[in-house]
């Protein structure tokens, strides 16, 4: 190939660059020594699901892998690459989930001693004097918008389980607790059929956690106001809390007031944050 | 591994074989990893670290295996942390994603290289044989001096070839116990195997523990007695002119080749008077 041809191939090829892969380029550093494509390489690349974007994504995500190591979120490139990475896990986790895998706790007192936790600065107390008598309001995508209180939550048919509570820190705690079944709840309000998701939101502060319905109305997961024989205290959830051992502990909602059927998820206080959505076991 | 044969046939009384081990073909550089060997090392490789990494920035969430108002019997660092410069992923969140994202690589790059070494036979070069223990105390005298000669070997050293070996059942075991601490109610008989959540979490732990340090043996082994293999691990190319065996290497001994000098293969391969003068 002679000289000249090689100068004329890499000025048709500059000029041929598009303005995506300019953007591209310049918002990753990595990938500068990229070099430029010829018209129809540009065209096959964006028509093959931007392969040449997705490799170069993931080779860059080995090196700015341990620029992230420094306490860094990394750059968007990998953000993407976890975002997507966490879909599929989602996917996998969904189709694993059983309506029928129950969790058979370990060991009666097992690590018994559970933390106090909340996100307020003070632990959080329904005000029954400024805001009224504490009720659990049942709403969104519901034939019967419902609001309960302490006492005909008691009257639903309550379930009692000894089950594990997983933390996403990495420590699991027995207890026994008494509740009704988001189920049971679903059934008595009269969940929609579009209703795919169910946000549970609390007073303390802005919490809430969103889930998916086959999670949310697992045999398991239950709007829980007593735990090892005694009415839940302010410091753990009072008066009702969700709780169930199928979904990490920062997805159950403590100090609930509201639980409402979606059709679309919205996010959670964690969820938003980075921990996955889905926080299944 | 077929140099090395040559070279050992010509020790036995001429046969009809008709590939007599000449010099030319000592010394030209072979292909020693297929490429797919090469690729899924590489990749496995970065996908341990980012594993190991932010597996330990997950720990750090909860430093200890005991259950709150428990004990453990095992672990001697309770509460300890992992220092900060061993971990990966920022905080917990983001090393959850990070460890989520990159153990599909780490088990598809480990199920490609199991898959192919059992296709395509190099399996063979790894399983077990009678006489390894004896060869593996062999090099373990030649490594202390004990030994004069580089014991003689095939593709591997069996200490090596152990360690290779082992590592993918090793590899099984992180991966189910990591499953099982994943998934500990939609996979709970996983959990059950392994004694429960606080115990398959200890496995998790214990087994990449012992992962980490044959790795490390694994790195300063290559640098400091075959670097040469890094070439043959990247574009495959090995000249077995420069194997361990042939410049008798131990750990920072006779790390270049012996130019101008008759290398052992060398030696080996010729007629027996040449090896008394």
């Amino acid at each position: 190939m002679s000289q000249l041809r090689v100068v004329r191939l890499v000025e048709r090829a500059y000029t041929s660059l598009s303005v995506r892969d300019a953007e591209a380029i310049e918002a990753t550093p990595e990938s500068n020594a990229r070099k430029p494509m010829l018209r129809q390489e540009v065209s096959n690349a964006v028509s093959l699901f931007n392969r040449r974007d997705f490799l170069a994504v993931g080779a860059s995500s080995l090196t700015t892998a341990m620029l992230a190591a420094c306490g860094s979120h990394g750059p968007d490139e990998a953000e993407k690459l976890l975002r997507f990475a966490e879909r599929q896990n989602e996917v996998v986790e969904r189709w694993l989930l059983r309506h029928t895998t129950m969790d058979h706790a370990r060991g009666r007192n097992a690590g018994k001693a559970f933390p106090m936790y909340f996100i307020s600065k003070t632990v959080p107390v329904w005000d029954a004097s400024a805001r009224g008598p504490w009720t659990l309001e049942v709403s969104g995508l519901v034939d019967r918008p419902m609001r309960f209180s302490l006492e005909e939550l008691g009257k639903l048919p309550a379930r009692r389980q000894r089950v594990d509570h997983f933390c996403v820190e990495g420590w699991n705690a027995v207890a026994e607790w008494w509740g009704v079944r988001v189920s049971e709840l679903a059934r008595v309000v009269g969940a929609q059929a579009d209703a795919k998701y169910v946000d549970f939101r609390s007073f303390d502060s802005d919490f809430h956690e969103s889930w998916d319905l086959e999670s949310a109305t697992h045999p398991q997961t239950i709007i829980a106001y007593a735990k090892d024989g005694k009415f839940l205290p302010p410091a753990y959830g009072a008066p009702a809390r969700l709780h169930s051992p199928i979904k990490l502990g920062y997805k159950s909602t403590k100090y609930l007031t509201s639980v409402v059927f979606m059709a679309k998820r919205n996010g959670g206080y964690w969820s938003d944050q980075g921990y996955e959505w889905y926080g299944g076991t | 591994m077929r140099e090395t044969e040559a070279t050992t046939s010509t020790a036995l009384p001429p046969s009809s074989s008709n590939t007599p081990a000449t010099g030319d073909k000592l010394h030209k550089s072979t292909v020693r990893h297929h490429w797919i060997v090469r690729v899924t090392h590489w990749v496995f490789a970065g996908a341990f670290i980012i594993m190991v990494g932010s597996g330990l920035q997950i720990f750090n969430a909860y430093p200890r295996f005991a259950r709150k108002g428990e004990t453990f019997c095992c672990y001697p660092f309770e509460g300890t942390a992992i220092p900060g410069w061993l971990t990966f992923g920022g905080w917990l969140a983001g090393a959850r994603n990070w460890h989520f994202a990159a153990m599909w690589i780490l088990v598809l790059s480990g199920v490609v290289y199991l898959t192919f070494i059992y296709l395509h036979g190099e399996w063979r070069d790894l399983v077990p044989r009678r006489g390894d223990i004896r060869d593996a105390w062999e090099m373990l005298k030649f490594y202390l001096f004990v030994r004069r000669d580089h014991p003689h070997h095939g593709k591997h050293n069996a200490l090596q070839k152990t360690s290779y070996f082992v590592m993918p059942f090793i590899g099984v075991i992180i991966v189910l116990s990591g499953l099982a601490i994943w998934k500990p109610v939609s996979l709970g008989w996983l959990t059950a195997i392994f004694g429960g959540y606080v115990w398959a979490r200890y496995w998790h732990f214990v087994s990449m523990i012992i992962l980490v340090l044959l790795a490390l043996v694994h790195v300063f082994m290559v640098l400091a007695v075959d670097p040469y293999s890094i070439r043959s691990m990247i574009t495959g190319g090995y000249n077995e002119r420069n194997s361990p065996q042939a410049r008798n290497a131990r750990p920072f001994y006779h790390l270049l080749p012996r130019w101008g000098r008759k290398s052992r293969t060398d030696r080996l391969s010729e007629p027996e008077e040449a090896e008394v003068t």
